[in-house]
């Protein structure tokens, strides 16, 4: 396979004394979608926040594009193309739809691409095109999210890191909006990084996934085969075991084989 | 002179509060006075009452329980399962993690003249049937739904069983099950029974002779289905009196229970050493937490398998690396105070002032608040077994001040037979015998163990316990050593393993195999070579320090494959294998080798209970590797 896109060795990560990510590796090649699969705590978000700039790695490089841009400065990460969509959508409430897209592209100086991808993003979430003069902060949770999406995507992203993107959302309104991710990937092909706690969703989505448990990752493998091993069905994607009596209440032991 | 004087009384010696025959290995066997298990039992239960026998964390909180509660219960287990219809002789299994029910069972069914048998709680339904059909068992303790469920999967194959036990019942209360009742259930029978028949349990107790069975433990067994080893009252009462006299406990002891009681090292240590030495039982609160617990518990002796002072070893390693370089510059200081130390009292000789003065600094500034740190800080002996231990770890810790030793037995030597203590220690020798034992070599080098502690044989297999002992009455262990001039025993191999390569060399693996995990990035290793032109190794390496080492280089991995295919891994294992090819002859030289890549636990039946690689299953789960080599 051609070099990957993003590439992260062995990043280590503290929250003052507190080790988070405990050395992970994990690549990301240019037009796939990757999913980060993990409990609470797990490390997941801590390793898009080092990514992205926000946190500066103890030790470790992150390689994108062949540049080392580990510790750099949040707005030089997204001027290399990443792009962190955060956890809870963090829309700017009083903004309108069409400001906050605005402020998205605030790396780009150029006009009429910036109305380009504005398009785009109204191409895809016709709503925000709808209420593109509404303030943010009274849309609706799954619209903030689009809006935080499409926010995201003004920047041109060459990768989109997206943290936990069903967040408080309904069923429904995830199907829809990995239904778009999906279409983004496939047709502007947009390449990505996403953290989920919804599994199944992450999985379907998903070219490859890898596992993280305690700062470290546990397992990694093509979405497919994840989907199957007995591990990820029992502690992520809640298939219970057939057991002897109807109301088991003990799981055995991960083994992440 | 009058013919019906009474004969005059054994000679007896007391030791730390406990009077023992004064002539070790001298029937009858006594400690107090009594002869059996149960009959020291029912005496430190009457002398003790109230004092605390054993604690337990119960919802994070410390409890104790008294020796009055260890004979309550343990009289209404065994009036309780003899009411259900458990007959002197018959066997009762053990399914579960060490908890204080573990012993009270135990000693309940013993009272009765039951026979218990512990199950490893790793073990599959399969195996658990296996178990319950070869010992015969009739009833079967089980500690949670967890393990109930390996018995209602297997139900079928084991129609043998009575009656099914639950400690607890969490989860379990809609479970209708004809076989089945709660604990709860079992002692409300108990206390029927014994209000029925006050006199009954004493009675049975009086009825327990020395020479009876009183437990059966099933071997690991490295090779072959696990056979069940009989042990009768004797043979632990020898085993008793050998330890006190080597391996000092008092009562004001306190101790951490945590290998698993199936093992006769944690049962010995943990239960039947105890009811000797009147020392308190602390039990782990699991697995896990052992480490925890040993820092709350601070025991003044702890004993382990060498797997469990490497990790202590390791976490210590690694927190210094990570330490400020004051705090590594102190360290580095203070263990070479200790190494100096350390080296006088090994060779036994008094420390030179200059350098007790040394010890004196570096252990109040900075070696005292570690042993702290490690709940180590009041332990006047750590003791391994159970598999062989590098001596530089048993250097570095009578560098930090612990005493560790290594001792030696088989559950057919009912769990003691060699040892060093920490006035009598010889580094890389496996100590002498205990009192009242004797060990010889065989001219094929065998160790060949005699005394009161040998068991009575397997069950229900009297030919595979006439194999076991040499015509002249002495065991087999199936080890291979030496002894030299002074006794001290050093330990070189297993005769089954030898290995005979096409060239016709015979070589002893185990030799080689502990010299390679002793590396602290190699956790078990395989030797194969039976009918080979040369040698190689399945490697299976430590997870922790392989882990740090590729982080510290800067080697990406993302699982424990990736880990294990990393070049600069697979480089730095060779050049352990390297280091240890320097130490061998020639046609002992490991050729090739590869390593395990899936990360094994205790339920993968590659692995024995104490974490050991069972030979012949890895060499058949991992032909493809071993053919790669050939």
């Amino acid at each position: 396979m051609s070099d990957a896109l993003l590439k992260v060795r062995n990043i280590e990560s503290f929250y003052g004394p507190i080790m988070a990510i405990r050395g992970v590796s994990l690549d990301v090649h240019e037009g796939q979608i990757v999913s980060i699969l993990g409990a609470n705590g797990a490390g997941k978000t801590t390793l898009m926040k080092t990514i992205s700039g926000v946190m500066d790695p103890e030790k470790g490089q992150i390689v994108f594009d062949g540049r080392e841009i580990q510790g750099q400065e949040p707005h030089r990460v997204v001027q290399a193309g990443i792009v962190h969509v955060p956890e809870g959508r963090e829309v700017f409430p009083l903004l309108t739809v069409d400001e906050n897209l605005t402020l998205g592209a605030y790396t780009d100086i150029d006009r009429t691409r910036i109305n380009r991808h504005r398009e785009l993003v109204f191409d895809y979430f016709p709503v925000l095109g709808e209420r593109r003069n509404q303030e943010a902060g009274t849309l609706s949770g799954g619209q903030q999210q689009m809006l935080a999406i499409g926010r995201g995507l003004m920047g041109n992203p060459r990768i989109m890191l997206l943290d936990e993107p069903s967040l408080g959302l309904s069923p429904i309104l995830v199907q829809e909006i990995f239904g778009i991710l999906k279409r983004l990937n496939a047709e502007q092909g947009v390449t990505m990084m996403l953290v989920e706690q919804n599994a199944s969703a992450a999985l379907e989505l998903a070219d490859h996934g890898y596992v993280m448990e305690v700062g470290r990752i546990v397992m990694d493998g093509p979405a497919d085969e994840l989907m199957q091993s007995e591990d990820i069905r029992n502690f992520y994607l809640g298939v219970q075991e057939a057991g002897v009596r109807e109301s088991r209440r003990w799981k055995r032991k991960k083994t992440w084989r | 002179m009058d013919a019906r004087t009474p004969p005059p009384p054994a000679e007896t010696v007391v030791i730390n509060g406990v009077r023992f025959n004064a002539r070790p290995g001298t029937r009858p066997v006594t400690v107090d006075g009594a002869d059996t298990i149960v009959g020291l039992f029912r005496q430190r239960c009457a002398a003790l009452g109230a004092r605390t026998a054993h604690r337990e964390k119960d919802l994070g909180i410390w409890k104790s329980w008294s020796w009055d509660d260890y004979w309550t219960h343990a009289r209404w287990i065994g009036m309780g399962l003899r009411k259900l219809g458990l007959k002197r002789g018959e066997v009762v299994s053990i399914l579960s993690e060490d908890r204080k029910e573990w012993a009270w069972f135990d000693l309940g069914i013993q009272s009765v003249g039951g026979i218990a048998s512990g199950v490893y709680t790793t073990d599959s339904a399969s195996q658990l049937a296996y178990l319950v059909n070869d010992s015969d068992s009739r009833f079967l303790i089980v500690e949670n739904e967890e393990q109930l469920d390996k018995f209602l999967i297997a139900e079928d194959e084991m129609p043998g069983l009575a009656g099914v036990i639950i400690l607890d019942d969490e989860g379990l209360h809609d479970l209708d099950h004809p076989k089945c009742l709660f604990l709860e259930d079992l002692y409300e029978i108990g206390r029927k029974a014994d209000a029925d028949e006050p006199d009954a349990f004493e009675a049975e107790i009086d009825k327990a002779r020395p020479e009876d069975v009183a437990l059966l433990i099933y071997t690991s067994g490295t090779t072959g289905m696990p056979k069940g080893a009989m042990l009768t009252h004797e043979n632990i009462m020898a085993a008793i009196e050998a330890g006190a006299h080597g391996l000092p406990a008092f009562e004001t002891d306190e101790q951490l229970c945590f290998l698993p009681l199936c093992h006769i090292l944690e049962r010995d240590v943990s239960i039947y050493f105890p009811l000797a030495a009147k020392c308190t039982v602390n039990f782990a609160e699991s697995p896990e937490t052992v480490f925890a617990n040993m820092q709350e518990v601070s025991p003044h002796t702890f004993t382990a398998v060498p797997r469990v002072w490497e990790k202590i070893f390791s976490r210590v390693t690694i927190l210094n690396q990570e330490a400020t370089p004051l705090g590594r510059w102190a360290f580095g200081r203070a263990l070479r105070a200790g190494q100096a130390r350390a080296e006088h009292l090994l060779r036994g000789e008094p420390v030179p002032a200059g350098v007790a003065a040394r010890w004196w600094l570096w252990d109040r500034l900075v070696l005292r608040n570690l042993r702290r740190m490690l709940g180590m800080d009041r332990m006047r002996r750590g003791g391994t077994g159970a598999a062989p231990i590098s001596p530089e770890l048993l250097k570095w810790y009578w560098s930090i001040g612990v005493p560790l030793v290594e001792g030696y037995g088989m559950t057919e030597t009912a769990g003691i037979a060699t040892i060093n203590t920490p006035e009598d220690n010889r580094i890389g020798t496996i100590g002498r015998p205990v009192a009242g034992v004797d060990v010889r070599i065989a001219p094929n080098g065998e160790i060949q163990v005699r005394g009161l502690n040998i068991f009575k044989g397997y069950w229900r297999s009297n030919e595979k316990t006439a194999e076991t002992f040499t015509e002249d009455g002495w065991l087999k262990t199936g080890d291979v050593g030496r002894m030299d001039e002074d006794g001290y025993v050093t330990i070189t191999g297993r005769i089954k393993d030898i290995i005979i390569t096409a060239g016709g060399k015979n070589i002893t693996p185990a030799e080689i195999e502990s010299r390679l995990k002793f590396s602290h990035y190699i956790s078990d290793a395989v030797i194969i070579g039976d009918g080979r032109k040369y040698l190689t190794a399945l490697i299976m390496i430590d997870q922790e320090n392989v882990e740090k080492f590729a982080q510290d280089r800067k080697v990406p991995f993302s699982n424990f494959a990736s880990l294990c295919a990393a070049k600069e891994v697979r480089d730095l294992i060779a050049a352990e294998v390297a280091a240890v090819n320097r130490e061998f002859a020639r046609v002992e030289q490991i050729k090739d080798f590869r390593l395990i890549d899936v990360l094994l636990t205790a339920e993968d039946e590659e692995l024995t209970a104490t974490m050991k690689l069972k030979r012949n299953l890895v060499e058949k789960k991992h032909k493809h590797l071993i053919d790669e080599m050939y």
